[in-house]
This record gives structure tokens, sequence and C-alpha cells, in this order.
């Protein structure tokens, strides 16, 4: 399936390149070796309009299609994974949620405020015993008079050190099954919420991977998203379009280090000549070259099949379970190719092989895609 | 009133390729607008919105030119409508003749007080096009202005160059020519670029303009290519202590250390 981009598409692509070039290549080194999240980038991703692409200007988002913002979520990772995600969860899996099963309040409150950077989200699924099996959460959120009582904990939270407004999935039923979980939108200034240590990570060292405990925190019934018992169709709805998103930031890390590859194959002098002229070399590189366009491919249909409203949720999980391994490999084959440079920090590709393995992990890991494909294809 | 912006949609030198021989590969680079025209278009808003005038992008070229997403990227970076003379006739265009079909379109257009240029074009550099534009219109050309704005008398510039600074007024009309570092042209954001689809885009060809070329006197046959500054001498670095004195070695060899002090 051939894809042409629209103009306006070339134009963000264009932007966030420049955008990335300047604003956020510069930090991504210094985010890994710090393990600090990308906090001064988050007002100028705000004023290019890239936090509120997924939202509708009526709520102060731009509002373009999914597939600009893969586009984004491509050029950024392509220099700095970390801002890429920490971006794909605030403007995917959060504000999308909110946009699509918020009633009208929640979205007047929460959507500008997100589309600003005056509030970054986060989306609060994973327990230690619930990750790829969501179903199987044990945090609970029992009625009360006033509404909600929260109790339980949650980990591997993206954006949690630094979010303003949190989705948690929550069991407001015993019975066991998906209808009985629900989701909440709560905000960090709740009392009853306490926010762990970030996790100390092999790789996307910058994002803010937390914790949370909820202690007797109370929630008002305005703070339930949706409709009672609709948590687990509202998590696996966010969690397609953010497969699509990972599966770019997946792309974006595989072009960076093949770029590195390729710039330093062809200065890199062995044998009295550029490496680049090397057979082995050559090889590599096509492989490479080969593999990002097949995953470009995949991404951008997945997020194209997402704008024209067509069922997506496969066509994401194959672009995921397909592009997190690429990445991979593809960030391990520039290491080779940098050899002992690449092997040190003078260089962005081992902080890239870091970054890759993530993308085969979370938001579903390859196993679950894996399940995810079959169903469709056995259905 | 209006302020036109002079822009071009030329292959982007970022993504140019410089051999060994200092030759420059244009064949696989986009074209895109130019980087010194974006801040021509970035000072035109300013001056734009200080006085209420309307931006007009003015683009001339070849076919290319007419590409949606030629228009489409400029307005991105804030004009307010764009107007493309496209040719085939054009598409080899120099400073001459593209001065002659600027200036016939300012003609066009009306109201125009001021046309704003980049410091040069990307491709060909050879920053002629403002002061032959002026000299078409007969208007006063500034080049090398590196601020601008409005103030009750006109308009109040200041130039820097090698020479020194000076700050200058002038009563409009006029053709200036932005510095390249006169502002850092913000990034279009995402509501720029959805906005740029919506805005007017007017196209024309050297017919409607009732135009007949000059010949061109300034065909650009061949540049030399710059000496080489750079050696291309990559020092393994595996080993910072071998690196370093192979380095110390390279530079004493070429007289750049201290005496005594290699």
């Amino acid at each position: 399936m051939p894809f042409h981009l629209t103009d306006e598409q070339e134009i963000v692509r264009a932007s966030l390149r420049q955008f990335a070039e300047t604003e956020v290549k510069p930090l991504a080194a210094q985010l890994d070796r710090e393990h600090r999240p990308p906090l001064e980038t988050i007002p100028k991703l705000a004023d290019l309009g890239v936090l509120g692409m997924t939202i509708p200007p009526p709520y102060g988002g731009s509002g373009t299609d999914y597939l600009s913002f893969v586009l984004a979520l491509e050029e950024l990772a392509r220099v700095c994974a970390t801002t890429a995600v920490m971006v794909e969860v605030h403007a995917s899996l959060v504000a999308t949620s909110i946009l699509r099963f918020g009633d009208q309040a929640q979205k007047t409150h929460y959507l500008p405020e997100l589309a600003a950077g005056r509030l970054i989200g986060a989306f609060a699924l994973t327990e230690p015993g619930a990750g790829s099996d969501a179903a199987a959460l044990t945090t609970r959120a029992e009625a009360d008079p006033d509404g909600f009582v929260l109790n339980g904990q949650k980990i591997f939270i993206t954006n949690g050190g630094f979010a303003g407004v949190f989705v948690v999935l929550a069991r407001t039923s015993p019975a066991v099954g998906p209808k009985s979980i629900s989701a909440f939108l709560v905000d960090r200034d709740r009392p009853g919420l306490s926010v762990g240590e970030p996790e100390r990570k092999m790789g996307i060292r910058g994002s803010s991977t937390v914790s949370l405990l909820f202690d007797d925190l109370k929630l008002p019934r305005s703070a339930l998203l949706g409709q009672l018992g609709q948590g687990f169709a509202i998590a696996m709805s966010g969690l397609d379009g953010g497969r699509t998103g990972i599966a770019a930031q997946a792309l974006g890390i595989a072009q960076g280090a093949y770029e590195e590859a390729v710039a330093y194959a062809k200065q890199r002098v062995q044998f009295g000549q550029p490496i680049a002229r090397l057979q082995a070399i050559q090889w590599l590189v096509a492989d490479m070259a080969t593999e990002i366009e097949a995953g470009r491919c995949l991404v951008y249909q997945a997020a194209d099949r997402q704008d024209r409203g067509l069922p997506f949720s496969d066509a994401a999980a194959k672009a995921k379970l397909f592009c997190g391994p690429m990445a991979t490999r593809v960030t391990h084959s520039a290491l080779q190719i940098l050899g002992g440079n690449g092997y040190t920090e003078a260089y962005p590709v081992e902080r890239m092989c870091r970054d890759a393995r993530i993308t085969e992990i979370y938001e579903g890991t390859n196993e679950i895609q894996r399940l995810v494909i079959a169903r469709s294809a056995l259905r | 009133m209006r302020i036109v912006v002079a822009h071009k949609w030329a292959a982007d030198p970022q993504e140019a390729v410089v051999g060994a021989d200092g030759a420059v590969d244009w064949s696989r680079a986009r074209p895109a607008v130019s980087e010194y025209d974006a801040v021509a278009i970035a000072v035109g808003r300013q001056l734009a919105d200080a006085s209420g005038a309307e931006l007009v992008g003015l683009s001339v070229g070849g076919p290319t030119a007419a590409a949606p997403l030629a228009a489409k990227a400029a307005l991105a970076r804030g004009l307010d409508s764009a107007l493309i003379v496209a040719d085939p006739a054009l598409a080899e265009a120099d400073s001459a003749v593209t001065a002659q079909v600027l200036a016939a379109a300012v003609t066009e257009l009306g109201q125009v007080g001021l046309v704003l240029t980049g410091d040069c074009s990307v491709d060909r550099g050879a920053r002629l096009t403002p002061a032959v534009l002026a000299g078409w219109l007969d208007w006063v050309c500034l080049a090398e202005v590196s601020a601008v704005r409005w103030d009750p008398t006109g308009l109040s510039l200041e130039r820097e160059s090698d020479g020194g600074w000076q700050s200058l007024t002038l009563s409009p009309p006029a053709v200036l020519a932005l510095a390249a570092g006169a502002v850092y042209p913000p990034v279009p954001g995402m509501k720029d670029v959805l906005a740029a689809a919506r805005k007017p885009i007017r196209q024309l060809d050297l017919g409607q303009l009732g135009l007949e070329l000059i010949r061109a006197p300034l065909l650009l046959a061949a540049a030399p290519a710059p000496a080489p500054d750079r050696r291309g001498v990559v020092i393994d670095a595996m080993d910072p202590a071998l690196a370093a004195a192979e380095l110390v070695a390279r530079l004493s060899h070429d007289g750049l250390t201290w005496e005594g002090r290699p």
C-alpha cells in the first residue's frame, strides 16, 4: 500500500524535524545521563502545538490527524526516545481517552490544560500482579455516598513523577471480567496519593517511571471517566492508538540509529577506505534501510486506518510487533557499524540501543501483540 | 498597505552532500522554504502585526514553485496569502530575471509599501535580487538589515556589517534584504500548518503578467569549490591517551602548538 503524505503532513514532519534537531537533540544525552525528564521542553512542545495534536481546536488543541501525530513522534524519537514517549502517553493515551469517553465537564476542564502543557497526563494501568494480564488488576474503587474510595498500587507509570492528572484503572466490582473495571481521573493533589521514586531503567532513562500508591483516596462521582464498568474498554481503546504511537517511537529510534551508522560508515576509514565501501557494511545498511521502510509502511497504515475511522487494532498490533524488534535489530546493527565507538557514550547509538528495547515491552509486549493479531486472524 | 516577502522554493542545503572534492551534490536535496527567506517572513510578520498590513508571500520560479506544498510551507510560517508566479521559462531564472518578474508581480498586487527578502538565495547566493528588484521598482534598497521596526516617521532600521553598525530611518516604499541573523525564525506550529491550508493562494504565469523577459546577463556557469578547510582525518579514540598523543603530534607537525609545549 503506497503512502503519499499530504502537504500538511509533509510540513508537520519538516517542522518537527527542525524542532527536534534544535530543541530536543541537544538535551537527549544529558537527560539519559541524569535520568531526568525533559521538563524544559514541555512549554516548547505546547507552543508548537504538539501536546495538543490529538485534541480538537474547541478544546485548545491543534487537532491534527493521527498520522501527523505519528510523524511527530517519529521525528522526536529519532533524536530522543524519552521525549517521544512523554508526548505519546500524554497526548495519545490520556488526552484521547478523555476526548472519547469524558463528559463535557471533564473535556472542558482537562483538555485545554493538557493541550497547553499546564497539565501533563499519565495512564495508570499496570500493577505488580497485573501487567500483560491487565484485567487482573486489584486496585479497588469502592463506592461511598460521596463517590469512590480508591485503594491499591500501580507500577511503571510513565510521566508519573510530574503528571498533574492520572487516568487510573480500578476494580469497581468484585466480579471477574472486564466489566468490573472502571476508569477515573485522579488529580495529583488528591490526598491519599503517594508517588514513588523514579525507576532506574536500562533505557528511556529520562522518562519518569514511578509507582503510585492510593490510600483511601476519595474521589467525587465526577471523577469517573466514561461509564461504570467501561474501564477495560477505555484502556484497550487507549492502548490501540498507543501501540501505533509506540511503533512510531520504535521507528524513529531505528531511523536515528540508521542515520548515525550511515554517516559514520562514510567517514570511518579502515583498510585505506571508508568502511561504507566494504560489502559487509553495505549489507548491514541495506537490511537496516529495508526494515525501516517496511516498519514505516505498517505504522503509517495503522495511523491512516485510525484517521479514516476503520478498525485498526490489528494494524496497530502488527506495526508494534514489527517495529519494536526491528528497532532492536537496527540499533544493534548500527552499533556494530560504529564498532568500539558505538559502545561508548560519545556516540548516541548505545543510548538508542538501550532505548529501543522497551518498545518490545510497554503498551503490550510482543507476545500480547501476537495474541491480538492471532485473534483477529483466526476470528 | 501590503508587505510582500519574496521567498524561494529551493533545494534544502541541509540535505545537500558535499563531496571530498568540495563539489555539492544537490540531487537528493528536497526543496524547502529557504532558511534565509524564513527570516524575512518572520520579520514581515512582526511588521505586519505592528501596522495592520497584509503580509503577502511572493514566489517566482519554474513549475515546481507552483506545487501547493511550496505555498503552504511558506504560508505556515505566518504569511496571510501567497502569490505564485510559476512558468517553465522561469525554471532557471537568474537574479536579474527573477527581480524583473518580482517587480511586475509587486506592481500587479498594488498597495505594496515594503518588499522584504532574505539575505540571499540558498542555491545561487548572488545577493543581487533585492537591488535589481528595487531598480525595477525605482525604490530604495537596503541590504544586511539586522533590525527593522515602525516608528512615527516611517521605518527605523539597523544594519550590521564587517565595516560597522548603522542606524537609519526611511520612508516606504523600500526593498529590504534581511541579514540572516535578524531574527531566529520560529518553527511552524501545528495550528499554523493547518491554518495554511485555508489561506488564499493566487497563481499567475508570465502571460498573465504580460511580461517579456529580459535576456539573462548573469548566467552562472560554475563556481569554484572553496578550498577545503578540513582534512577529514579521523583519530581513533578507543585509547584516549594514544588519541591525544596523535592529535598533539599532528598539530605540532603543522606548527600549531606553542614552542616547548607540544
